[in-house]
């Protein structure tokens, strides 16, 4: 074999090779062992299916005399849904050297439901685990005395808290709302039960994550039920518990822990709703009661549980929680049509943004504590104008920062609950951050994040699993 | 008489001192072997309190992937469906899909258990200490998912390059004996 052969033989080869190596090379696929993750693969079940439930068929009288005081907190946020109350009866503004006047503690189920109290009664949603039914106590003001309890069987898991709403309060009549959403409607004085809606069951509605979180609402002799499911509002007649109207839902937009806030703009009343879906302002009267004035699907997340804040120069004010940020939009109305305009929406570090509570809008400016994701700002108090969300007018230093719990103002005070029980004593201010005094009320307490509730002087608050009357009258 | 007694007396003399220097030598090497045996070592470790969750974690360890593994303690976990540690915050879906899910490895396995709770289990091979999912959990829920460094991983060495870097002093020398600061009163990792 001469030398030309051998490099014949040589060159041929290596062709050859080559050739085959471009093609296993073509044919490699570099992500074979890659592995494409799917939804499903956590074996998620089918869902719980509602179950049959008698709404007000449990009843227990242990009393009948009570203290008659003169005032109210009727609902969440209170009489005007801005979360201030407006009583003339001075409050304390230290605790100096002495303990905080408590005057009863009770133990509840785990669940962060607040008080709504009326004239002397305090009404409260819990669930107990014992007797594995959701259950409206009824406790006398002044010495924390059970009046009666109604209530229906009904079994559902601890969840990071059961019950988290505030029944709705008026002369004549309760409205609660359950966990598994189901609306209970009853004689404020006596406990009679007048009337229920299994809202899950009769509109095909999925129940929020940790359960409901809307509180309802009581609004010229209707309740408003945010349902989301098969209709995404309903009105019901509270006297006789006929339907008056339902919003049609076509976008299947579902029911958040967000409540309905009332709010007149451009001579119309209306209802602001956040669904998880979109922000809606739904007509409250008229022919058109029940319909979809404005609607916004730029907000848009999956778990909401502030409500809106109405401004009343038309702008609307929308925070979440779980990474979701604010947003500030804008109404406007021209000849009865109404468009919103989204001015500004940012992530949780970017500006006042809070997990649960709804912020306050006070002396023309919003305050909120931003959540854990706030970044440097995180779980601080701050003060924010509405023109501009993002740009912080003070905050209250990194040395005072609180958790989600409320936040309210009475008497020009501001009173702030820690996670752990701590109440704090501010001066609200729109210049800085005045810290007057703080105590540990609730001993050993946690998740203290129910919404406050006062009524002659006498406060309201709760942790998980006690709720606690404190007199702060000077 | 007196040479012989002389003489008796100096061998006794050498056998003692040899009994003695015997005694000592071997009561030496016990006494060394018994403090080598009780002496702490000190590896290093994180104070889950004190992490701040800043990633470095993931980038400065002189192992690839990093020593630094997230644990998670089951008994602080709340089993949610949405878990901030899961799924990236404002999640298209509740689900296993891979456009919900923050940790960047899928190094996190989700399992229902029954309605309304899910379990999370940490795939230690996957996971390289990003801390994404320890963040997610501090900010939304209860801070069961944290960073530990995994001693059967870490080399030890004198001088922890992600101690030098941690923002927060978080890494610390502690007594080998007391190797892990896990969360909570219980945890799956078979180290602590």
């Amino acid at each position: 074999m001469d030398s030309k052969q051998i490099i014949k033989i040589v060159s041929y080869s290596l062709g050859i090779i080559s050739l085959v190596f471009f093609f296993w090379w073509l044919n490699a696929n570099p992500t074979r062992d890659f592995e494409i993750l799917e939804e499903g693969a956590d074996n998620r079940g089918a869902g719980l299916e509602a179950q049959e439930v008698e709404i007000g068929e449990y009843f227990e009288q242990f009393a009948t005399g009570y203290t008659e005081l003169s005032e109210t907190w009727p609902r969440f946020r209170g009489e005007d849904f801005d979360n201030i109350s407006k009583s003339p009866v001075k409050l304390i503004d230290n605790f100096g050297n002495d303990s905080p006047r408590i005057l009863w503690t009770k133990e509840l189920g785990e669940g962060h439901s607040g008080a709504a109290i009326y004239e002397g009664l305090v009404y409260i949603l819990d669930y107990n685990e014992e007797e594995r039914a959701d259950i409206l106590r009824c406790y006398s003001l002044l010495d924390g005395k059970e009046m009666w309890v109604r209530g229906y069987n009904l079994n559902i898991k601890r969840n990071h808290g059961m019950s988290r709403t505030i029944p709705a309060i008026t002369e004549d009549y309760i409205l609660t709302m359950g966990p598994m959403c189901h609306v209970m409607c009853l004689d404020r004085e006596t406990g009679d039960f007048l009337w229920g809606l299994d809202v899950a069951r009769e509109y095909e509605s999925e129940v929020p994550l940790w359960y409901t979180g809307q509180c309802p609402l009581i609004d010229e002799g209707k309740a408003i039920i945010a349902t989301g499911g098969n209709a995404l509002m309903v009105a019901v007649d509270m006297e006789t518990g006929e339907k008056l109207w339902e919003t049609p839902n076509p976008e299947g937009w579902k029911m958040s822990h967000s409540s309905v806030m009332p709010y007149t703009f451009g001579g119309r009343k209306m209802y602001v709703y956040s669904a998880i879906g979109a922000l809606v302002g739904i007509a409250s009267d008229g022919d058109d009661a029940g319909e979809i004035l404005w609607q916004t699907t730029v907000w848009n997340h999956s778990v909401v549980a502030a409500s809106p804040v109405c401004i009343p120069d038309g702008k609307i004010f929308m925070t979440a929680g779980y990474g979701a940020g604010g947003m500030l939009a804008e109404l406007t109305e021209n000849n009865g049509n109404y468009s919103i305009e989204i001015i500004t929406k940012y992530a949780p570090r970017e500006g006042l943004a809070s997990e649960q509570q709804t912020p306050l809008y006070w002396n023309g400016h919003l305050f909120g504590i931003l959540p854990k994701d706030g970044g440097p700002g995180r779980n601080q108090l701050v003060c924010v104008h509405p023109d501009n969300p993002q740009e912080m007018v003070w905050t209250s230093g990194s040395e005072n920062r609180f958790g989600l719990g409320p936040y309210f103002i009475a008497d020009g005070k501001m009173f702030i609950l820690n996670d752990d029980g701590t109440l704090f004593i501010a001066r609200p201010s729109t210049e800085r951050y005045i810290e007057m005094d703080k105590v540990k009320v609730i001993e050993n307490g946690h998740d203290a994040w129910a919404p406050f509730a006062i009524a002659n002087g006498y406060l309201i608050m709760r942790d998980a699993t006690n709720v606690v009357c404190i007199d702060l009258n000077i | 008489m007196e040479n012989n007694s002389k003489s008796k007396n100096r061998r006794e003399f050498i056998q003692s001192g040899v009994r003695l220097s015997l005694a000592l030598a071997l009561g030496g090497v016990g006494g060394l072997a018994l403090s080598k045996v009780i002496e702490d070592d000190w590896v290093w470790q994180i104070d889950p309190f004190e992490c701040t969750q800043c990633g470095r974690c993931a980038t400065d360890c002189v192992m690839s992937p990093s020593a630094v593994k997230c644990v998670h303690a089951y008994d602080l976990c709340g089993y949610c469906d949405l878990c901030g540690g899961y799924l990236k915050p404002d999640a298209n879906a509740l689900s296993t899909a891979a456009e919900n899910q923050l940790c960047p490895t899928a190094a996190i396995e989700r399992k229902f258990i029954e309605e309304p709770y899910f379990e999370y289990h940490i795939i230690e091979d996957l996971c390289i200490g990003c801390a994404k999912c320890v963040k997610g959990c501090t900010s939304f829920g209860n801070g069961s998912l944290h960073l530990q460094i995994i001693h059967d991983i870490c080399l030890n060495c004198n001088e922890c390059s992600i101690a030098r870097v941690c923002p927060s002093d978080a890494i610390k020398r502690v007594p080998a004996s007391e190797a892990y600061k896990v969360k909570g009163d219980f945890t799956n990792n078979p180290e602590s």
